[in-house]
């Protein structure tokens, strides 16, 4: 890609940087909070992640005061189950996973070239979602309400009032909610990616934290959504008695496992993964040297996303399934160590083939190794169900999970934290502190965790809040909490370090390491991202392309002004990266804390049973996030191109598979199907769990199953119609449109027809219940259908869709195209497999 | 099968081996005598898995030791390798070597499986021992060939010596999970499903179990006992404890009669008086076990009469009532009496 | 076979074929199983039938893996270049993908037959 660079006076720079700003500018004051750009956003949720782990930490702290002897009442029963039960959840769904949303959001627009991820305002909802999701959680437990039935949630344990009281429903609600927020970081991230690299930067060019996040995001959209689905079962047995889980009513407690664990095992990856991608962001910087074996890594992260989808049920090697089934777990979990063990080669043979800087990062992430291959090492022994029958659910597996998360993720991160503090800061931590904190982190972890292993053999399970004195387990405990202190004690060290004044460095070197990634590159005073969006032609460009810094700098590449004052960037193609539009993004707004806030209420208000609170914080998040569709995604701009610099011009609305909107609705229908397909696995297994899984009770018939089938393919056809006769003029395409709404109508009635014209009483037992729930599920989607039917219809009225602009048509009929095909499944099997299995 | 021969060449002898090799390990497992250590196996399924695991670990320790080495190697050395010769690394040590170990290490798991647990058909008439966990105790009743209960205890488990026992594993309440360390892995106990579990002691003795899945407040406090005797006395012991009519330790009527004064016999059943409760575990021959309270107190007359008086201080979240209020008199009189029941 | 596959297959997706392959023949092993010892009644077959039926899915499931291997071994250019094309153009892009997939089609053969490995010593249902 051989083109003149651009060259400004600098009057002209000086003009281009006032735009710049401007358009950029995050606002002060308390507006502050209003804020969606991606490095506040970032940082903002970096910030709360840690403080739910420090949080959660000290909950760790309590319970190995509590267990340091034994016969111990430092804490009741209670309380302690409450305290693992968070420390649980709060580290895997409020730390582990939103710290590495927080990363990828700070880094990755940064490391593409990109000025701004495609939805700020997105990851800006996620974030207060996050935020409100994640006090509301933790706060519990200073009203003595936390969720105390592990943070598995195994029903019946987790199902019973008298036991599990609203604790467990902040659990199911407050954590749903933050799902949401994940997998709107998922599609965010997807997109970002995909879309968003700088002009030239083709998928062979792309930094290896890039390769790992697409995979990440990509097991999120697999991963969540079935626990979401189940989260839906839970809820709804807690609160109307639907006995998804209750076995005397034809309900199974190992649903919920299996759901649960679909999403938990892959989660294990989605933590460890996004470290491993900071670590190999760092190695290759002190081996001063590309990193060895690139196409290796991505072997490593897609293999690793792969096959985490077949470990799940290695939680469940103890439940008495078949030993066939077991056994088929077993080979993928020691099939899973495999590019596991390839990631951690390619670091060691690109230490070997480069001259290594031993600083600081090097060593929480040379440490984070060594603990980690311990943690691989029982895994590969925990694998195996024979063993795991003996150590499941005892110490062992405390201390392999620990080896795992600690080792795996903890480390990495604060070598991640300290590599990249002087990107966010302008200013490095300090060396000294650094090495007290990591010898503190690695002995004191090493005594906390390595001699459960050995308590854990030596029969001790998980979960006691207390244990006998003479079965041989004192030692072990007492050494255990001794360790946890001094492991606390380097975290303190650490968190000091973070907070500690420190003098401004006296030249600006944006650079400090050395390193050959584009994210460097960028000012931490700036809020502009990239000043102008490079074209890319290495893989370390700082190392290869001369002069990149200076030409960055001097806005000789690509979007070096703001003439719109709107927030700019550049959008290219998948595989090669050559600029297809310039996107303009949302800035700062209070629509998206109204959303969050009033989405917050709705699962709030639900926890505690107060409907009509619950119906209006419904119609608020509604109506909040209608005005921030019509008001902020796709407008019609003044022209059709834009000059985007280097001579130039690329169009600034692009609609259909070009467009970013229409790959997360894609990637957003790719989720939902998933939990879609998680309720359709709930309804075969009960089918395979009961000889007769009607129980006798009348199902909903065949003619209006077949009915709403063909109501809602009709209602599909005619949104294609709309699609198609909008190109030609309105008017037929309004006439579609509204003729869609009325099918769609009628099918969602004659979705829940079957079922309540055969007096199907979704209490009695589990078979109306789950054909209730899958009916439900559809006429929803169906309801959200005639929402965006509508939605096309005002938008063509209100002039805001046209021919040539039609974003709204297109993505509208990609959901329909999802949408028919769960009607199609949800009333073939729920109206005709009845018929077959008899 | 690279681990058929070495399980058959020399039964129990590789952990020995293993434990003279590392000197490290040999401060942990001095101390294994303790009746609930998964290293310390009284039965085959026990010691073929701890067999496992010491393979597992020489291999890992080797494998760890060779990691690390090779990172300190690569970040001390003086000069950079060539990229190839790194790429060979990753190739052999990190896909090809990690594959073929893996490939022998699995399949070494996977003949095991069936091995240790054995498939034993439906229609196979076996004598079961059925056990259900109830929050925070267990219900035992012991079964004939025919699934007829022949009589039920509570939170201890006899078994004969050099024979699989099977149980059948139920739940009353919430998931618990069934572990004897010594004698096997774990089986959960799942409501609405019953699942099988073979264990077998080779040597008499008492082995500890406790509840493995978390159950509730109490989970801590839910443990039990296999006492494994010769297979002739288990038998006497089996058709003694079946006979219809008892009257061993009712001598004492005035103890009795305090006992069902109170209503204790509303949950709790002995066998030959007008006790039949069945909510509570089953109080027959109670003086014959060894703990208190699923594992909890030592089983004396003190701790019965402390437990009797107030049950939710020493396990929280217990179903039975707290009997405070009784006269001390009372109480101790309850206390005595139950601890010769025998 | 080069008539119905192009040489050039501009796509990202090409990269997940034989990690697809994993998880379509792990995915059937389990769900048939899993069917099986739930409804032995009703299907009134052995299990050693199930283990051939699967034991063959599995012969099909490596062909195409090794299918899926070939046709990246010839977008890598038979080997003809060494990693680790980190060149700026669009002949070294396609060897980075081709080079990806022959990896990825190597671990998801490795993985296929350990999935497969099951079959050949657990003869019944046993739990």
């Amino acid at each position: 890609m051989m083109v003149e660079l651009g060259n400004f006076t600098p009057e002209e720079r000086a003009a281009q940087e006032e735009r710049l700003r401007k358009a950029w500018k995050t606002p002060g004051g308390w507006r502050y909070w209003t804020s969606v750009n991606n490095s506040e956003i970032g940082l903002w949720y970096g910030v709360t992640a840690f403080a739910f782990m420090l949080f959660a930490g000290l909950l760790g702290l309590l319970m190995r005061v509590q267990l340091s002897v034994p016969n111990n009442d430092f804490i009741s029963a209670d309380l302690y189950n409450q305290a693992f039960t968070l420390h649980g959840t709060v580290m895997m769904f409020l730390f582990a996973v939103p710290i590495f949303e927080a990363v990828a959001i700070f880094l990755l627009p940064s490391m593409l070239g990109a000025r701004e991820l495609p939805f700020p305002r997105l990851s800006a909802f996620g974030f207060w979602s996050f935020l409100l999701g994640g006090v509301f959680v933790c706060g519990s437990i200073f009203f003595n309400a936390a969720p105390n039935a592990g943070w598995f949630m195994y029903p019946p344990l987790a199902t019973d009032k008298e036991y599990a009281g609203i604790g467990a429903d902040i659990w199911l609600l407050g954590l749903s909610f933050i799902e949401v927020a994940s997998i709107a970081a998922a599609v965010e991230i997807i997109v970002g990616i995909m879309k968003c690299r700088a002009p030239g930067m083709r998928i062979n060019m792309m930094p290896m934290f890039a390769w790992y996040l697409l995979i990440v995001a990509g097991m999120i959209l697999f991963a969540f959504p079935p626990l979401i689905a189940g989260d839906i079962l839970f809820e709804m047995e807690r609160m109307f008695d639907w006995p998804f889980f209750d076995a005397s009513r034809g309900g199974d407690p190992l649903l919920w496992q299996h759901l649960f664990w679909i999403f938990g095992h892959p989660e294990v990856y989605i933590i460890f993964l996004p470290a491993i991608a900071l670590m190999a962001m760092i190695v290759p910087t002190f081996s001063q040297r590309p990193i060895v074996g690139y196409s290796w890594i991505v072997l490593a992260a897609v293999g690793t996303g792969f096959l985490s989808f077949g470990l799940w049920v290695h939680h469940m090697f103890t439940t008495g399934l078949p030993q066939i089934s077991l056994a088929f777990f077993s080979a993928a979990s020691e099939a899973v160590a495999i590019p596991t063990g390839v990631q951690i080669f390619v670091f060691i043979a690109t230490m070997l083939a480069g001259r290594v800087i031993f600083s600081v990062p090097m060593l929480f992430g040379a440490g984070g190794i060594i603990i980690f291959v311990i943690g691989g090492l029982t895994g590969v022994m925990v694998a195996l169900a024979p063993f795991d029958w003996q150590a499941h659910d005892t110490y062992f597996v405390v201390a392999h999970l620990h080896y795992v998360l600690i080792g795996g993720m903890f480390f990495p991160i604060v070598a991640g934290i300290y590599y990249y503090f002087p990107f966010v800061t302008g200013k490095k931590l300090s060396d000294a502190w650094g090495k007290v904190s990591f010898w503190l982190m690695f002995t004191g972890f090493n005594v906390a965790f390595f001699p459960m292993h050995f308590s854990g053999l030596r029969g001790m399970p998980r979960r006691v809040f207390t244990y006998p004195e003479d079965i041989g387990w004192d030692w072990f405990n007492l050494i255990s909490t001794v360790g946890a202190f001094i492991f606390a004690a380097g975290v303190a060290t650490f968190v000091i370090d973070i907070f500690r004044p420190k003098p401004k460095p006296k030249e600006r070197n944006l650079n400090p390491w050395n390193s050959g990634t584009l994210e460097w590159t960028n000012d931490p005073s700036e809020d502009w991202g990239m000043r102008s969006v490079p074209i890319i032609s290495s893989r370390y460009p700082l190392w290869d392309q001369p002069n990149l810094q200076a030409d960055i700098e001097a806005g000789r590449y690509y979007l070096p002004d703001a003439k719109s004052g709107k927030r700019e960037t550049l959008v290219t193609s998948v595989l090669d990266a050559e600029p297809i539009q310039c996107l303009r993004v949302g800035g700062s707004s209070y629509v998206t804390i109204i959303a969050a806030l009033a989405l917050g209420g709705v699962f709030i208000a639900l926890t505690y049973h107060w409907w009509i609170p619950t119906i209006i914080s419904a119609i608020i998040t509604f109506i909040a996030i209608l005005w921030w569709l019509w008001n902020g995604t796709g407008p019609i701009p003044e022209s059709a191109e834009v000059d985007v610099g280097l001579g130039q011009t690329l169009p600034v609305y692009v609609s259909g598979p070009a467009s970013v909107g229409w790959w997360a609705m894609f990637i957003t229908m790719v989720g939902d199907g998933t939990a879609f397909a998680s309720l359709i696995f709930g309804y075969f297994f009960y089918w395979t769990v009961h000889d007769d899984f009607t129980a006798g009770a009348s199902g909903p018939g065949e003619p209006w199953p077949m009915v709403a089938l063909v109501l809602f393919v009709i209602a599909w056809l005619l949104t294609i119609v709309a699609r198609q006769l909008n190109e030609k003029g309105v008017v037929g395409c309004r006439i579609a449109l509204v003729a869609g709404i009325g099918v769609t109508f009628a099918a969602c009635l004659a979705g829940v027809a079957g079922p309540y014209l055969h007096g199907m009483d979704p209490t009695s037992n589990v078979y109306p219940a789950i054909v209730w729930i899958i009916a439900i599920w559809t006429v929803t989607h169906g309801a959200v259908g005639i929402v965006m039917q509508a939605y096309c219809l005002a938008r063509s009225f209100a002039g805001r869709m046209t021919a040539q602009y039609d974003q709204d048509i297109r993505n509208v009929a990609l959901y329909w195209h999802f949408m028919a095909f769960t009607a199609v499944v949800t009333f073939a099997v729920i109206g005709l497999f009845p018929m077959v299995s008899a | 099968m690279t681990g058929e021969g070495l399980t058959e060449s020399c039964p129990g002898r590789c952990p020995r081996l293993c434990r003279s090799s590392v000197a490290l390990l040999v401060i942990f497992l001095s101390s294994c005598s303790g009746s609930q250590s998964a290293l310390d196996p009284a039965g085959p399924e026990a010691s073929r898995v701890a067999h496992l695991f010491f393979v597992m670990l020489f291999g890992g320790a080797v494998i760890w030791v060779a990691v690390v080495a090779a990172l300190i190697y690569a970040s001390r050395k003086k000069n950079a390798h060539s990229e190839e010769s790194a790429g060979r690394v990753i190739l052999w040590c990190g896909a090809i070597l990690p594959s073929a170990i893996l490939c022998a290490l699995l399949s070494y798991g996977m003949w095991l499986m069936p091995a240790i647990r054995p498939w034993v058909p439906d229609d196979q008439p076996v004598r079961r021992i059925e056990v259900t966990g109830e929050q925070f105790w267990w219900r035992v009743r012991y079964l004939d060939e025919t699934g007829k209960t022949l009589f039920e205890t509570a939170n201890e488990v006899r078994i004969p010596v050099g024979e699989p026992t099977h149980f059948a594993l139920k739940a009353a309440d919430v998931i618990h999970s069934f572990w004897v360390p010594s004698l096997g892995g774990k089986m959960d106990m799942i409501p609405g499903r019953t699942n099988p579990l073979a264990l077998q002691a080779d040597r008499e003795g008492i082995y500890n179990g406790v509840c493995a899945e978390f159950c509730g407040e109490s989970h801590a406090l839910m443990a039990f006992r296999v006492r494994a005797v010769a297979a002739a006395d288990y038998e006497a012991w089996l058709s003694e404890r079946s006979a219809e009519t008892r009257t061993n330790g009712l001598a004492d009527a005035e103890g009795l009669a305090v006992f069902l004064k109170n209503g204790c016999g509303a949950c709790h059943a002995i066998s030959g008086t007008a006790a039949n409760g069945r909510i509570g575990p089953d109080l027959t021959a109670f003086g014959e076990r060894n703990t208190l309270a699923a594992g909890t107190l030592p089983h004396t007359a003190e701790d019965i009469a402390r437990f009797i008086a107030d049950p939710a201080k020493i396990k929280p979240g217990v179903r039975m009532p707290h009997f405070g209020m009784l006269q001390e008199a009372d109480i101790q009189r309850m206390a005595a009496f139950l601890k010769e029941l025998k | 076979m080069k008539s119905f596959i192009p040489r050039e297959v501009e796509s990202l997706w090409t990269l997940f074929t034989a990690p697809i392959v994993w998880a379509v023949h792990f995915v059937v092993c389990y769900g048939a199983v899993a069917v099986y010892c739930a409804k032995t009644a009703m299907l009134g077959f052995e299990f050693s039938t199930m283990r051939i039926i699967l034991g063959g899915f599995t012969v099909v499931a490596l062909g195409m893996i090794v299918l899926a291997a070939y046709l990246a071994w010839r977008q890598w250019g038979f080997g003809s270049g060494d990693p680790p094309h980190d060149e700026a153009t669009r002949q070294d892009r396609a060897l980075f993908q081709g080079f990806a997939t022959l990896l990825l089609s190597g671990l998801s053969f490795v993985a296929v037959v350990y999935v497969a490995i099951p079959l050949i010593f657990i003869a019944e249902c046993q739990r």
